[in-house]
């Protein structure tokens, strides 16, 4: 219930549509993915939120608010970014789609699945699941690495988090070298997400404002990697990285 | 046998010989009647005859069939008579003379040449090859990598070395063709043994194996000796024909001494009349041959010839090889590119896939993940972040990268402005730098007034807002087809679709007004106002390009959205760096030769084209050829361009030697030049190693079982010993059959008539 009432306030204060996103081209902006069933967004200031920490955090420019796109949209290609959020089981894309979402991540596209139930094996994790297995049927789901560029692209870190830890690791598909999807069951969304008077959403479950930094940090070191690729595994970069590596065994 | 001759209607002037043969080759059924069908018919014939008993008339009657069927054998051996003229044959040595520069060189302390050593002991030793002459049929050759017949040795005649090349193998190889199946009894070689090819202190496989299957011996006369030859030489240079700029080449250089004592000598490198490096190598009495390692790093590109050194003393038997040039084609093996970025942007993130996955590009990238007024709300050591190492980029390393790409990136406060001005010495010097537009460049990097603004294309005008975030349409300014940046397709028509296809872009960089020599390649177009998107540029020997806006990305991804591919985006970029980093295909003026070595006395073929900066030909420019030789500067020729831009031009260089021809023209906007080096040779690998080989010449007669002997005045040719067999030749011959006439027949028929009548007279049947 407060939930819904949540989102009716944020409806309020957030205008939702592509139109929203056009104004400035160079900055940054993630729009949220449209799906038919569940809720496609179930913290609707996250990607706001985590835009604000990126853009106090980095030399990243953004353009905050919130947006949502359709597979469909015409415009989906402005975006190399895209986010996709739920908690419930949602209707399988059709065809077309998962031919247009192929496309989109094997020529240069980005798209961060984020689970916000909160649980096990939900039910949006399972229609994710066969989303993906639908999208890339000969390339599984697989951890990422701890050497992944995505644990060092801005902020070192050794542990993935979100406003519950339910996996400890992150999952992605690679194509080409490049990890083109991640999705995480930890409800980052959760984490990032304020409220309207700009205090945090939801509470941490179980390991306090720790984990939120480090479930924001992970959100940043998400986007950069999309923005800078394995740019942090340039010879030129290594030695610093792997020193403080060694020196500092972060929480 | 006159008389038989004669009675065959012959003439004797014409044969000499007579012998009988049979035709008939296969004589086994001839002995088997011989043997048992002839006696066993007898024997049958004898019983039959029992009732005769007069002896005579028995004896009579046997005696005419004996008679018949040693006929009947007669005419199956079919036997004739070979009239024939033959003549004894001489049997065949060859003398061979080494006709090679090296036997030019003096020995001490007779101060006689090798050559006039060679003459000295034909002159002395006349006599013996005359009586040899007289046994022998002697084939004299002057021999290098060829054999050439002479008479010059026989009749006296002039010899003088002049051959560039001396390769034994290949001489006894053509020897042995040229006597297949004749009788070659020997050879006599008169050498120095100076082929370069052989390996040191032995013989090679091949000529060994060559050597070791030869009928005859092979007498080998050394011509001069290594006694009190003084030298020093440059004998071999082993590097690579071809070097990668900024990369170490590596020499491995071959020093011959002889009788040179205990001294350190300078070997020195050169390029042009710049002291690369210098290597002192010990020379030490006893040893002959020294290996030095060099190494050396070429920094300009294209050919270069570099000569090595050593110097020149008093009493050396050699001079010219002293000195020994060589040239190396210094190339790219790597396009060293240094991309900073002043925020992570999805055009920063699609350019660097472009350069990452270039297959020439060593890419070198820095992302601005910070500014001053981030806070980033932990500690450093949480952070991937690592300092900026501006004095190792603008200082140290500089000039080890080929492009600098400054992509929306400000340099203050990353980079002291005094490392701009070296930035701008690079691009002057010959490096390439583009600027890629966004908020942070230009006039928005605070680059106004800089050294980096001196080296754009574009003059950075003062303007409140120099960074407008809108939607334009690009329009080209230049023929696609032409611009070597431009061609997105190789076919004219596709070239001018594919641009046609490409998204519009978004975001431009105001305020830039283009050089009066830069190239307008596109503008942004809005509404009747145009804005320069892409200029390219030259400053000083460098180029530099500016790409006025942060979209370039909509041309890969976008473009894919849109159901085209980002093919055309990656061509446009490798064009683009290909043009940056002055690709031999991207020059306004080029000049070959169409071989890069000649020999001397051969004529040389320049061709030379000339385009605008635009890239349409030039018709009609004024190209200056200079050539550049160990003499000095000379000019050649002064010619002009058809309507293709092109000309060609022929020359017969006068020298041996390295040569640079240099063209240069002056369009309306600049100057152009280019070059090319080709190299002119009158081989004096001869006098590389100018040591007498005695052990070459020592195997080789040991191992075809004939003597070795240095020549000296004493010197006897008739030590030299070869069998000499007998060999006969026919010069003509006439057969004539015995049996194949009308006599054998009437023989047999008269013989087996007068059988029968003799038989029915006795009363047998």
């Amino acid at each position: 219930m407060i939930n819904l009432f949540k989102l009716i306030i944020s409806l309020l204060f957030f205008k939702i549509g592509i139109a929203t996103a056009y104004a400035d081209y160079s900055n940054l902006f993630i729009p949220q993915i449209k799906y038919e069933g569940g809720n496609s967004i179930p913290h609707p200031t996250a990607i706001d939120s985590l835009l604000g920490q990126v853009e106090r955090r980095t030399s990243i420019e953004t353009n905050r608010g919130l947006a949502q796109i359709a597979l469909s949209h015409p415009n989906l290609y402005q975006y190399p970014f895209i986010y996709m959020a739920g908690s419930k089981e949602f209707e399988v894309l059709s065809a077309n789609e998962l031919q247009r979402l192929r496309n989109y991540l094997s020529y240069g596209g980005f798209l961060l699945v984020d689970d916000s139930s909160s649980n096990t094996n939900s039910k949006f994790d399972i229609s994710v699941r066969k989303m993906i297995e639908g999208l890339f049927p000969q390339v599984p789901l697989k951890k990422i690495s701890r050497d992944h560029s995505i644990f060092r692209s801005f902020y070192l870190i050794n542990r993935v988090t979100g406003r519950k830890q339910v996996n400890s690791y992150l999952e992605g598909i690679n194509i080409k070298g490049r990890t083109v999807l991640i999705y995480s069951a930890n409800d980052l969304g959760g984490a990032w997400a304020r409220d309207k008077l700009g205090q945090w959403a939801h509470n941490i479950i179980g390991g306090g404002s720790r984990q939120r930094q480090l479930a924001i940090r992970l959100g940043v070191n998400i986007i950069m990697y999309a923005l800078t690729l394995d740019y942090k595994k340039d010879m030129v970069h290594l030695p610093i990285i792997l020193e403080r590596l060694k020196r500092h065994q972060l929480p | 046998m006159k008389v038989l001759i004669e009675f065959f209607g012959l003439d004797p002037v014409q044969f000499n010989e007579v012998g009988l043969s049979l035709s008939t080759k296969d004589l086994s059924y001839a002995w088997i009647l011989i043997l048992f069908v002839v006696p066993l018919a007898l024997w049958f014939f004898w019983i039959s005859l029992k009732r005769i008993h007069s002896p005579f008339r028995k004896t009579f009657l046997i005696s005419l069939r004996a008679l018949t069927f040693f006929l009947l054998i007669f005419t199956l051996l079919q036997p004739e008579l070979e009239f024939k003229k033959s003549h004894i044959l001489k049997n065949k040595i060859a003398v061979l003379v080494d006709d090679t520069k090296s036997m030019s060189i003096k020995t001490f302390p007779s101060e006689q040449s090798r050559a006039e050593i060679v003459r000295q002991a034909f002159g002395t030793n006349q006599g013996v090859l005359e009586s040899l002459a007289n046994v022998f049929q002697l084939d004299y050759y002057l021999i290098s990598d060829q054999i050439e017949p002479t008479y010059s040795f026989s009749s006296g005649g002039h010899y003088s070395p002049k051959k560039t090349n001396t390769d034994f193998e290949a001489v006894f190889s053509k020897l042995k063709t040229q006597y297949d199946g004749k009788s070659l009894q020997g050879i006599m070689l008169f050498s120095d043994g100076g082929d370069l090819g052989m390996p040191p202190e032995t013989i090679s496989s091949g000529l060994l194996a060559l050597l070791t299957n030869w009928e005859g011996p092979v007498h080998s006369f050394q011509a001069g000796t290594n006694h009190m030859f003084k030298d020093l030489a440059i004998e071999e240079i082993d590097s690579a024909d071809f070097g990668f700029v900024h990369q170490p080449v590596h020499l491995t250089v071959t020093i011959g001494a002889s009788n040179m004592g205990n001294r350190n000598i300078p070997l020195v490198l050169k390029d042009g009349d710049t002291i690369l490096l210098s290597r002192v190598v010990e020379i030490r009495e006893g040893r002959n041959r020294y290996s030095v390692q060099l190494e050396f790093t070429p920094n300009v590109l294209g050919k270069h010839v570099y000569s090595l050194t050593v110097p020149l003393f008093a009493g050396e038997s050699v001079a010219v090889n002293n000195r020994k040039d060589f040239q190396v084609k210094v190339i790219r093996d790597r396009i060293r590119v240094l991309h900073l970025n002043g925020r992570p942007s999805w055009d920063s993130r699609f350019l660097r896939e472009v350069l990452a996955n270039h297959p020439k590009v060593d890419l070198l990238s820095f992302f601005i993940l910070r500014t001053l007024d981030d806070d980033v709300g932990s500690p450093t050591s949480e952070l991937s972040l690592i300092p900026f190492p501006t004095n190792l980029l603008f200082n140290d390393y500089l000039n080890s990268f080929d492009l600098i790409v400054f992509q929306n990136f400000s340099y203050k406060p990353f980079i002291d402005k005094g490392y701009l001005t070296n930035i701008k010495n690079f691009v002057e010097s010959g490096g390439a730098f583009v600027m890629i537009g966004g908020e942070l460049s230009f006039q928005g990097g605070g680059y106004a007034q800089t050294d980096i603004e001196e080296i754009l294309p574009v003059y950075l005008e003062d303007k409140p807002q120099p960074f407008v975030d809108e939607s334009f349409a690009i329009q080209l300014e230049m023929n696609p087809s032409r611009h070597p940046i431009l061609q997105l397709e190789k076919e004219p028509g596709g070239n001018s679709r594919a641009w046609e296809k490409l998204p519009e872009l978004n975001g431009i960089n105001l305020g830039l007004k283009p050089r009066k020599n830069a190239n307008i390649l596109a503008s942004f177009v809005k509404g009747r106002d145009k804005y320069p998107a892409l200029v390219a540029g030259r400053a000083g020997k460098g180029r530099s390009l500016v790409v006025a806006t942060d979209s370039l990305w909509n041309w890969n991804f976008r473009q894919i959205g849109e159901g085209g591919s980002g093919r055309h985006y990656y061509r446009f970029w490798n064009n683009l760096i290909s043009w940056l980093i002055d690709e031999p295909e991207t020059r306004l003026l080029k000049i070959e030769t169409h071989k890069e070595r000649y020999e001397e006395g051969e004529e040389v073929l320049l061709h030379v084209s000339v385009f605008q900066s635009n890239y349409n030909p030039y018709v009609g420019a004024k190209v200056r050829l200079t050539i550049k030789t160990r003499s000095g500067d000379m000019k050649l020729a002064t010619l002009k361009t058809n309507e293709n831009g092109e000309v060609s031009h022929r020359f017969i260089p006068t020298e041996e030697g390295f040569y640079t021809i240099k063209a240069e023209t002056e369009t309306s906007k600049r100057k152009l030049e280019g070059k090319t080096e080709f190299s002119v040779f009158s081989e004096t690998a001869e006098f590389q190693k100018p040591r007498v080989n005695e052990t070459l010449l020592r195997r080789i007669a040991e191992v075809s079982g004939g003597n070795y002997e240095v020549l000296t005045k004493k010197t006897d040719f008739s030590k030299a010993n070869f069998k000499n067999p007998k060999i006969e030749i026919k010069t003509s011959s006439k057969y004539v059959p015995l049996w194949d006439n009308w006599w054998v027949y009437a023989l047999i028929l008269s013989f087996l008539s007068l059988d029968w009548f003799a038989r029915r007279k006795s009363g047998l049947s």
